[in-house]
This record gives C-alpha cells, sequence and structure tokens, in this order.
C-alpha cells in the first residue's frame, strides 16, 4: 500500500468514525424488537390462537360434511378456514442478485385443496376445470416462450406412481431432463427439471409433484425460457413457497 | 464469519446474532455512513441490512465470502435509502447515481481526499469506499456492487488517479 492508500484510508476512516455511541445501541434495539421481541409476541399469540384453531377446523369439518350437497354454503365455511390465513403479506425474495420486497396476496386453489399467495402485481391465478394456472398479469410478446405455473391435482395417484408418469412425458419433450429429486424447498416433494437447448429463449420447465395427504398427488410445472430464470423463475420459486395444502 | 455461529443464527439463536452484531457494526455503520452521506440514513440502511440478514440467512452459500454476502445486502440497502430519498426531494441531476461524471462539482476546491470522494459519481464513490473502508478486493467489490471485475478495476483505477491527482494539488499548495 502507498502513501495514497495510507492516507485515503486514513482520512475515511477518521471521517467516519465519530459514531455516537448510543447509535450501536438504537440500531441493536431495533433488530432485536423487530426479530426477537415480535417473534415472542407472534408466538404468543399464535398459541393462543392454536387453542381456538382446532376448533374452528373442526366444526368447518363437520359443517362441511353436514352441507357438502349445498356447494355455495359449503363453500362460504370452507372460506373460514381460508380466514385462518392472512389475506395478505410481504415476503422478501431474491431477484437477479438483489433482495426485493414483495407484497402477495392469498389465493383460493381449485376446489379450495390449496391456498397460494401470489404477487399480483405481475401474475394472475386462472381457475380451469382440470387445474390451474398462473401467469403473466400482461400477456407477454410472441418472441417469448410460454411463462406460468400450473397447479393439478390428480386424486388418485401417489406421487412416486406420479413421477414415473411425468419422467416419461418430460424426456419426450425437452432436449435434457434431469434425475427426479427429493426437495425440501419450495414444497416438499419430489423436482423434474427439463430443458431444451442453451439459447436466451430456451425452454425450461420445473416439475414438483407434493403429496396431496390424500392418497394423491398436486404436481406443479413452471414453465419459462432460460433468461427468465432468476426472474419469472426466482418469482414462482418464492410464490410456490407459500403453497400451502388445506386439509 | 465462523461456521458455528452461522450455524447458530440458522437455528434462530439470539445470542449468536447479538454476537455477529458487535462483530459487523462497527465498519457496516462506518460504510453505510460514508454511502448514504448521513446518519439517520445510515442508521436506517444498517438496521435493515442486519434483519434482511437474519431472515435470509439460510440462502447464504458459502461458494461466497460471507462478508461479500453481508456488505452486498448493506450497499443494497443504501442504495434503497438513497433511492426513497430522492424521490421525497427535488432530484439534482448532478447527484445521479449513475452520472459518468467523474466528479460531481469538479470546480469546487476540495481540502480533503474524502471531500473529493464524496463528490465522485456514485459508480467511482462506492467502489473505492468499499476498497479502503473494508480493504475489499476488486473481486470482492464486483461481487458485492454485482458488476464485472475489470470494470470495478477501471473505475478503480479512475477514481484513484483523480485521488493522486489531488493529492499532488494539496502538496503544492502546501509547499
Amino acid at each position: 500500500m502507498d502513501q495514497l492508500d495510507d492516507r485515503v484510508k486514513k482520512e475515511i476512516l477518521e471521517y467516519t468514525e465519530d459514531t455516537p455511541s448510543t447509535l450501536k445501541d438504537d440500531i441493536w434495539n431495533h433488530i432485536d424488537q423487530e426479530l426477537f421481541h415480535t417473534k415472542r409476541e407472534r408466538e404468543k399469540k399464535m398459541k393462543k390462537k392454536s387453542k381456538i384453531i382446532p376448533i374452528i377446523i373442526a366444526a368447518a369439518a363437520g359443517v362441511m360434511i353436514l352441507f357438502s350437497t349445498q356447494t355455495d354454503t359449503g363453500s362460504a365455511f370452507i372460506k373460514q378456514i381460508k380466514d385462518i390465513f392472512i389475506p395478505e403479506k410481504e415476503i422478501v425474495q431474491s431477484i437477479e442478485g438483489n433482495e426485493e420486497e414483495t407484497n402477495v396476496n392469498l389465493q383460493e386453489g381449485k376446489d379450495s385443496d390449496y391456498i397460494i399467495y401470489i404477487d399480483e402485481e405481475r401474475y394472475k391465478l386462472i381457475p380451469g376445470d382440470v387445474s390451474d394456472i398462473i401467469t403473466t398479469k400482461e400477456p407477454l410478446e410472441e418472441r417469448y416462450p410460454e411463462v406460468s405455473m400450473e397447479i393439478k391435482q390428480y386424486m388418485d395417484i401417489e406421487p412416486s406412481e406420479m413421477v414415473v408418469t411425468l419422467e416419461k412425458e418430460l424426456a419426450s419433450k425437452y432436449e435434457k431432463v434431469t434425475e427426479t429429486e427429493s426437495v425440501s424447498d419450495p414444497v416438499k416433494g419430489f423436482k423434474i427439471h427439463g430443458i431444451s437447448g442453451s439459447e436466451w429463449n430456451s425452454p425450461v420447465t420445473n416439475v414438483y409433484v407434493v403429496d396431496n395427504l390424500n392418497g394423491g398427488s398436486f404436481v406443479i410445472t413452471e414453465k419459462y425460457f432460460l433468461e427468465a430464470a432468476e426472474g419469472h423463475g426466482a418469482r414462482f420459486y418464492a410464490m410456490l413457497q407459500e403453497f400451502k395444502i388445506v386439509e | 464469519m465462523n461456521d458455528d455461529i452461522l450455524e447458530e443464527i440458522k437455528n434462530g439463536s439470539r445470542d449468536a446474532f447479538k454476537q455477529f452484531y458487535d462483530t459487523y457494526e462497527g465498519y457496516a455503520i462506518r460504510t453505510a455512513k460514508a454511502i448514504t452521506k448521513n446518519d439517520e440514513h445510515a442508521k436506517d440502511a444498517v438496521q435493515e441490512a442486519f434483519i434482511r440478514v437474519y431472515r435470509n440467512i439460510s440462502s447464504y452459500k458459502s461458494t461466497l465470502s460471507f462478508d461479500a454476502w453481508f456488505y452486498r445486502i448493506l450497499v443494497n440497502e443504501c442504495y434503497r435509502v438513497l433511492t426513497k430519498e430522492k424521490k421525497s426531494t427535488p432530484m439534482d441531476t448532478t447527484t445521479m447515481e449513475y452520472s459518468e461524471q467523474l466528479t460531481e462539482h469538479p470546480k469546487e476546491n476540495l481540502s480533503d481526499l474524502y471531500s473529493v470522494i464524496q463528490n465522485m459519481a456514485d459508480i467511482y464513490r462506492i467502489p473505492i469506499l468499499l476498497k479502503y473502508i473494508k480493504g475489499f478486493s476488486e473481486k470482492e467489490i464486483a461481487t458485492i456492487l454485482d458488476l464485472n471485475q475489470n470494470t470495478v478495476k477501471s473505475r478503480l483505477f479512475n477514481g484513484r488517479n483523480l485521488l493522486k491527482n489531488q493529492l499532488k494539488m494539496m502538496e503544492m499548495e502546501g509547499s
């Protein structure tokens, strides 16, 4: 290090060292409150709530059976279960190397069998007869390959069986398909990854298979293109972390 | 960053996180003060950076140096604070972040090197601050700022040249 470096370093350190001793404590107190006290308070509230929630669930489930032939009324009670989940929250996701705070909104999946939180600024959930599709709010130009995330439930096919079928299906559609792996993030289940090519617009897919806890599977199929891996790919990943099965 | 502490933080230990805070806060505050040029903004950026580190610690991958990861979050928080501030105050185009002009007030008589640095455009100023405050290498600065290493090299070179000239002028004036 020469004379210039020594002098620059010395000056910067001199100019930045005059920190009031209380600043360090103020910052820590804020962090402590935000991370640890709020957490404890939330846990306390959750403990109180947890005594109430099973009662609500049991009551709702009972009434659902009672009203199973009356769809509208049944749906109203399913919505009571949904009330357990907050309607909107903020998540932090890593997009193209930057941490980004995003507001996500609660969405109810087909037949109220699952919930997911969606970044409604960018995406929308299109409910379908056989599956739900999350896609960009604004349609993409034609030059871009499909960007979507489909959530489909197979009531009678267990995950292990489903994976075998999907492996074959993907192998016929994509040039390269990775070996199925067990994952715990963004969902707990199996993951198969497929890609065709290495251009910016090469189609990419991630297929997740999740146990529906009732003898069947949820199959979640993400589709985007290589250049969008850190954009749409990362956003799908973050939304999928909020996927929950309603038992 | 010690692996054991990292693991304890991942498991939610408040004591481990406090230990980490005590080790990192000093240089974090210095860096944020230098980047934001304002104590209150620095406080805001440092607080949020530590909170983000705790909440995202599970996404940290050991392929990246922990310090580079931490400072990347901190610098992004400083940018966020500065952007928020720019939105709420009338924009002075001479202080625009991406201005390529080396100094914002080239004709001003700057009597010390710190003032010279603080009047450089951000693209030169921030790499220089990271280099001298924490002693980061070009490679680490490139990681922190998400830039190509050659870009960092050239920006440091230009910034350092300006400082060299300023130092010469100051010495001539003093002699």
